[in-house]
This record gives structure tokens, C-alpha cells and sequence, in this order.
């Protein structure tokens, strides 16, 4: 089977516009969960957000996307990170063209950021917006392979919050067959009102920052970002800087409930499982999970569970949640990006928040910074109608 | 469209509007009333294809849908909620139906599927994407493996008004067996769910998909290279394809572009068109296959509702569509009886 590396990464969230900012933020316990400067929104006064600190304006300035009247902030942020992770990886402007190069992205909001936009739009309210072309979920995936001309396949997927787990594994996926020499893989989303209300009529929103893990955590904060990775096959990576190499990944369906997970974490654990299996190693061979760790009740509870369950000492875990609120379709990327930080520097950032641990289970994530020699690091992510990823990423021998 | 049996017999209603709604069957034997009430009518036409294809066959390994905006109904009432309500007290039931992600998800509560699970979103490809994953899924596995493959998409205000603002609709109506002569801008919205089983077991097929390709951006003289290439990486020539599927949809903005690929092929290559049957939604080449499944099967060559030039029954199809010129798709699928190859997938449909 074809070697999967991991040769760049870019990220923007709420703790940083580049990945060097995230692994700041990460080492000085920077949260980026505060009151929303931009957002819109009447519960921008009552709650949360992971909010990107730029305006849409100051986001395409800084982008050189000024002139890019379509491009919804979805599509700025996603382009963001896109061109850190390809200039990190060294992938040049014509190899981008090369049919050997693909590009997976994900969203869930996609380009129904703008919610007021939409509604207008979609009632024919008034003029159409600037945005009457970019509502897709896909849209950003195509306005970026346009941009920068990739020659190769190119796909969206929706899995909800394991959305840019999915696309790491599909990206894996095409060049395990041959069908890719390298790949772009990730996830965008942003701040939006469809989600936020969506969330909030789940009613699990939390009013003050995350506390995943905590035994009185109220729900999750929403967060906004994009993170890519390049995944190349081992001819194409040939003596580039590897970052690590994707072992594992596994896939499944919880089948218990569109928007909650199962008591016995059916799902969690099956992925998790899948992902082992691949990559050949015993549990006891994982050094360090970055959790789904959302902060909801029903969440961390399974998790918890399920962690117990598969780990016979559960390693140490966290959630980076707690410094990005939950970034959705670009979780899965952005928390692999966090994971790979973890293992490269060999070392473990604390879970912000967990003043009280669930009782229920032996539980206790990352308390403090500490220096540990990793090998071998999981994250995972799961999703509203049961979708569960995990994937394990290994240290270069 | 209609309901399989009633297509396959021939059944077909002429649609008149200015969208081709989908005529659905009741679901009372499929779907319980109290969860059908709540279902969104993507995530409802989704199930009532699948779920008496999945109890047909065992245990399938997965369920890959390739949907490009899923449940936009309740999408479109639960954001006109949240303007309405000035962002009030709202409930879930719209948002949750809204995800694209919905119809995988339930269809794996439903039948207590927990095996793979990934929904593709990439617009016009997203079918195409959704049958890449599966045959990815497929490749390699020594066991037999099979999987849910399907594709679904809803006509609803939201999308049909964006769609026309966008100007990709016509602004008069015109029945469905003279969408394809119209030549006028834009097309006919059209919506359906799709479903196949496929598998790496070539006991009982109905087809084999030899192998597809999308294409991004291309020039034409792009376009052909990368088809002759692509026949050339599957060990096939332009001259093994006796039948062309066409997304050919009467929007005259694009349609030469079906002709523009016709004009790689010899002069007689016989062809059929499908967007006649169905109307155009971004799924729509996930119906193209499951023409296509009939045709090789010497089915549906005679009904009613076909239009091009088929006088045989073809061995192997090229499915050929496109989006505004922008994305491309290619799918080579052969008849069981002419396979020649190791890589098999099977496709039954309901």
C-alpha cells in the first residue's frame, strides 16, 4: 500500500492566521472564544465565538481577494489557508495544474454565510446579491480550483463536523489507488446565522467559552476557520520534509440519532477501531488523542466512554475546541493540523476549562503543558447524522 | 420521473410546467407516518428509493450518497424563520432536515448501518464524486464488499429561484419531450433520488462501471485530449463506445457543447438524451445510470419516452454531461455479458 505523507499545512482560526500562530496560541493557552466583533447577529450579545478577528473587507484585503466581489468569507478563509499549506509544501504553480493533483475540500454553511443575502435572494426579495452565484457548498471548492487552476480531481463533502476528516481520508483515499500524486485536503466554514440558530434551537450552545470535558460543561462554541493539509505520495514527496505520515483512518455510522450520539458510542469506537487496524498498532501504542471534545453533555459523555472502552489507560487527550470553538466542516483539518503540532514539537497542550472532570468515567484531558516524545497521535471527529472519522498520524522513521 | 415499475412499464406522465416534480409513491410500507411527517422531501424521496433496495440485499458495507444541496425546503423554512422571527425561538426539526448529510445519516439509523458513511456536496459532480469514493471503497478489498450508492436532489423555492436569478432556467415553460429542441437560454429544473447497490461481486450484475473521469475548466481541444486520454488509460478506444448518454438539457447557451464531444466519435454513433425524462438538477447523471443499466440490459430501448438514435442494444455506454461548461463528467459502464476486465462493480437498481 502507497505511503501517505503529510508534507504542508496552513490554517486560520480564531487563534491565528497561520499555522506558526496556532502553535503560539496552543503553547500559551491563547483562546480565540470571545464576543464576536463581526458577526451579526442578536446573539452576538449573549454568546461566544471562535470569530476570525477580521472583518470580510480586512479578510480579502489581506488575501489580495479585493477585487473578488462573489467570494463569500467562507471562500476568503479557505483560500487563506490553501495557499499557506501549498507554499509550505513547495507545490508550485504548475505542478497545482498537473491532472496528478487533486483537491478535496468540505464546508457544511458553505456559502449560506451569508444568511440575510440568501433569504433576499431566495424570496427575490430584491436585486440579486453579489452572492446569487456562491451559495453551493462547494462553491469555495470550485472558485479556488479556478483561482489556482488545479488540473486534477476535485470534491466537496458534507459530513457534517467530520466533514474535513473525510476529506484527509478521501484525499488518502486517491493516492492509495493511484489516482493522485499529491492532494490538498481540508475544510472551511464560517460564522453564519443558519448555523448559529441551528445550534442554538439544538439548544446546545453554550453562553460563556467551552468547557469540554468538565463535568457542568453547558454545550459547545461555534468557531470559524479553514485548515488545509498536502498529502503526497512518496515519489511526489521524495526528499521534501515530511511532517508525518497518515497510518490510519476509519470511517463509520453511529445509526443512533441524527443529532446525538449513542450511549454505548457504537460509532466512535467502531472508527476509532478501523483507524488502529490500519494503521497496524495497539492502542497502547497511541500517544495522544485530540478529542471531538465539542462540550456538549452528550458528546463528552460517549467519548469519554468510548476512550475507556478502547484505550486500556487512556492516553493523554485534549480538546482544542477550547481555544477554537468548533470550527464544523474544518474541524477534522484543523484538528489534525493541532495534532500534528503535538507531535512534531513532542508536545501536549492543555485542555482549557476542565475545572471538574466527568465523574462517571476515569477521565482527566491534559491539565498543563508538558514535553512528551510522541510517535503516534489520533484525532477525531464526529458528526450530526451519526458520521464518525478518526485518523492516526505516525512520525517519519 | 416516476416510480421505477411504473417507468419501466412505460408509465409516463408529459410534464407542462416550468419544473419537472418528481411523482412520488406514498412510502406507507417503507417509511413510518410519524417520522415520514418530518422528513424533507429530498431525505423522503432518498429513503423511499433506498430502503426496499437495501432489504432486498444483505448487510451492505456503507452508504455513499452524492447530493449537491439536499434537504433545501427545510433549508429555505428554517432560515426564512430565522429572518421572519428576528432570529427567535426556532425549532431544530428544519435545520437538522436541512444538512446534506441527512438522507446518509438517517438512511444508516433506519437500517442500523454502521459501516461507511460519506455524503459529497460538489455540485454537478457530486454523483460522479459520490461513485468515485465507492469504486475507491471497493478497490482493493478481497472479501465481498458491497455499498448503497445513490444520489438525490429536491426541487424547492430556494434553489429554483437562485437557479433563475442565476439564469440557468428557461422563462417559459415547455413539456419534457421538447425540453432537448427547445435551444433557448437556460434549462427545466427537474429533481429525484437514485439508487444502486454496488458491489466487487459480479454474481448477478446488471452492469459494470469500467471507470469515470471528471474535467475541470477545460478548452475543447483540453476537452478531447483528456477524453482520448482517458480512453487510452482503460485500454479502450472512441470506437468501443455504441452508445453516447447525453446531458444534452435545451439550454443553448451549452448544448453545442454535446455535439462538440458527439464530434470525437464516428459519424453513426448512436446516442440517447435523459434529461428529457428527469429535467436538470446537479444529480441528474445518477439517473443517466440508471438509463444507462437498462439499455445494456436491452431494456427501455423502445419506451416512450426516448429520444436520440438507438437502434441495438448497446455493449458499452459513455455517459457523457456537463455544468455551464465548467465541469465535466465521463462514465464508461459495460454490459455484464461484454466485461473483460478485473475491476467490476455491480449496479442493481430499484
Amino acid at each position: 500500500m502507497q505511503k501517505i505523507f503529510i508534507t504542508g499545512m496552513g490554517a486560520i482560526s480564531s487563534i491565528g492566521s497561520s499555522v506558526d500562530e496556532h502553535l503560539n496560541a496552543l503553547r500559551t493557552g491563547k483562546c480565540g472564544i470571545q464576543k464576536a466583533r463581526f458577526f451579526q447577529s442578536r446573539y452576538a450579545e449573549d454568546l461566544v465565538f471562535g470569530e476570525v478577528p477580521f472583518s470580510d473587507d480586512q479578510l480579502k484585503e489581506i488575501n489580495n481577494l479585493t477585487s473578488q466581489k462573489e467570494f463569500t468569507r467562507t471562500t476568503v478563509l479557505a483560500v487563506s489557508a490553501f495557499k499557506e499549506a501549498i507554499h509550505n509544501a513547495g507545490i508550485s504553480a504548475e505542478l497545482l495544474k498537473s491532472d496528478r493533483t487533486a483537491f478535496i475540500s468540505s464546508s457544511t454553511v458553505g456559502g449560506m454565510c451569508y444568511t440575510d443575502e440568501l433569504y433576499s435572494d431566495a424570496n427575490l426579495k430584491a436585486v440579486p446579491s453579489n452572492y446569487a452565484r456562491s451559495y453551493e457548498g462547494s462553491d469555495h471548492t470550485l472558485r479556488i480550483t479556478k483561482m489556482f487552476e488545479i488540473g486534477g480531481i476535485m470534491d466537496t463533502i458534507n459530513t457534517a463536523c467530520s466533514s474535513s476528516a473525510n476529506a484527509i481520508y478521501l484525499g488518502a483515499r486517491l493516492i492509495q489507488t493511484g489516482r493522485a500524486d499529491r492532494v490538498i485536503v481540508g475544510g472551511a466554514d464560517s460564522i453564519a446565522k443558519y448555523t448559529v440558530n441551528g445550534f442554538n434551537s439544538l439548544m446546545i450552545l453554550s453562553d460563556q467559552a467551552c468547557k469540554p470535558f468538565d463535568e457542568n460543561r453547558s454545550g459547545l462554541s461555534l468557531g470559524e476557520g479553514a485548515a488545509y493539509l498536502v498529502l503526497e505520495s512518496e515519489n511526489s514527496a521524495c526528499d521534501k520534509t515530511k511532517i508525518a505520515e497518515l497510518t490510519g483512518f476509519g470511517n463509520s455510522n453511529d445509526a443512533f440519532h441524527p443529532s446525538s450520539t449513542s450511549d454505548n458510542a457504537i460509532g466512535p469506537i467502531l472508527s476509532m477501531e478501523l483507524a488502529l487496524k490500519m494503521a497496524e498498532i495497539k492502542p497502547d501504542l497511541i500517544d495522544y488523542i485530540n478529542a471531538h471534545g465539542t462540550g456538549t453533555v452528550n458528546n463528552d459523555i460517549t467519548e469519554t466512554y468510548a476512550l475507556n472502552t478502547i484505550f486500556p489507560k487512556v492516553p493523554p487527550y485534549n480538546s482544542t475546541k477550547s481555544y477554537t470553538g468548533h470550527t464544523l466542516a474544518a474541524a477534522g483539518s484543523l484538528e489534525a493540523i493541532l495534532s500534528l503540532l503535538s507531535l512534531k514539537n513532542n508536545e501536549l497542550y492543555p485542555s482549557l476549562r476542565c475545572e471538574a472532570p466527568i465523574k462517571t468515567h476515569l477521565s482527566q484531558p491534559i491539565s498543563e503543558f508538558g514535553k512528551k516524545e510522541l510517535k503516534n497521535v489520533m484525532s477525531n471527529s464526529f458528526g450530526f447524522g451519526g458520521n464518525c472519522t478518526s485518523l492516526i498520524f505516525s512520525k517519519c522513521i | 420521473m416516476t416510480f421505477t415499475d411504473e417507468f419501466l412499464t412505460g408509465d409516463y406522465k408529459i410534464h407542462s410546467q416550468n419544473s419537472f416534480t418528481a411523482f412520488e409513491p406514498s412510502y406507507s410500507e417503507t417509511i413510518p407516518s410519524s417520522l415520514l411527517r418530518r422528513m424533507g422531501k429530498a431525505v423522503r424521496m432518498g429513503i423511499g428509493a433506498a430502503l426496499p433496495l437495501m432489504d432486498r440485499n444483505e448487510k451492505l458495507d456503507g452508504i455513499v450518497i452524492g447530493t449537491a444541496n439536499g434537504g433545501l425546503e427545510n433549508c429555505i423554512n428554517f432560515l426564512n424563520q430565522i429572518i421572519d422571527y428576528d432570529e427567535g425561538t426556532l425549532t431544530p426539526t428544519h435545520f437538522v432536515q436541512s444538512t446534506p448529510n441527512a438522507l446518509a445519516g438517517q438512511l444508516a439509523l433506519m437500517s442500523k448501518n454502521t459501516g461507511y458513511n460519506v455524503t459529497h456536496v460538489n455540485g454537478p459532480l457530486a454523483f460522479e464524486n459520490a461513485l468515485l469514493d465507492a469504486m475507491m471503497f471497493l478497490e482493493g478489498k478481497i472479501t465481498k464488499t458491497s455499498l448503497l450508492l445513490g444520489a438525490v436532489e429536491e426541487i424547492s423555492n430556494y434553489n429554483y429561484n437562485i437557479d433563475l436569478l442565476a439564469g440557468r432556467y428557461k422563462s417559459d415553460s415547455v413539456t419534457n419531450d421538447y425540453l432537448i429542441k427547445s435551444q433557448t437560454n437556460g434549462s427545466i429544473c427537474g429533481e429525484g433520488a437514485t439508487m444502486f447497490v454496488v458491489s466487487n461481486d459480479a454474481n448477478n450484475a446488471l452492469a459494470k462501471i469500467v471507470d469515470l473521469k471528471q474535467i475541470n475548466f477545460p478548452t475543447k481541444s483540453e476537452l478531447e485530449i483528456k477524453l482520448n486520454q482517458f480512453f487510452i488509460d482503460n485500454e479502450l478506444t472512441l470506437k468501443n463506445i455504441d452508445l453516447l448518454v447525453l446531458g444534452n438539457n435545451g439550454d443553448i447557451q451549452f448544448d453545442f457543447l454535446y455535439d462538440d464531444v458527439k464530434s470525437f466519435f464516428p459519424a453513426d454513433i448512436e446516442y440517447v438524451y435523459y434529461k428529457n425524462f428527469v429535467g436538470d438538477y446537479r444529480t441528474s447523471s445518477a439517473f443517466a445510470l440508471f438509463l444507462t443499466t437498462h439499455l445494456l440490459n436491452g431494456q427501455l430501448q423502445n419506451h416512450i419516452g426516448i429520444e436520440g438514435n438507438i437502434t441495438k442494444t448497446p455493449k458499452t455506454i459513455l455517459i457523457y454531461n456537463q455544468f455551464e461548461g465548467i465541469q465535466h463528467s465521463l462514465i464508461i459502464v459495460e454490459s455484464i455479458e461484454h466485461q473483460k476486465r478485473n475491476q467490476i462493480i455491480t449496479s442493481k437498481y430499484i
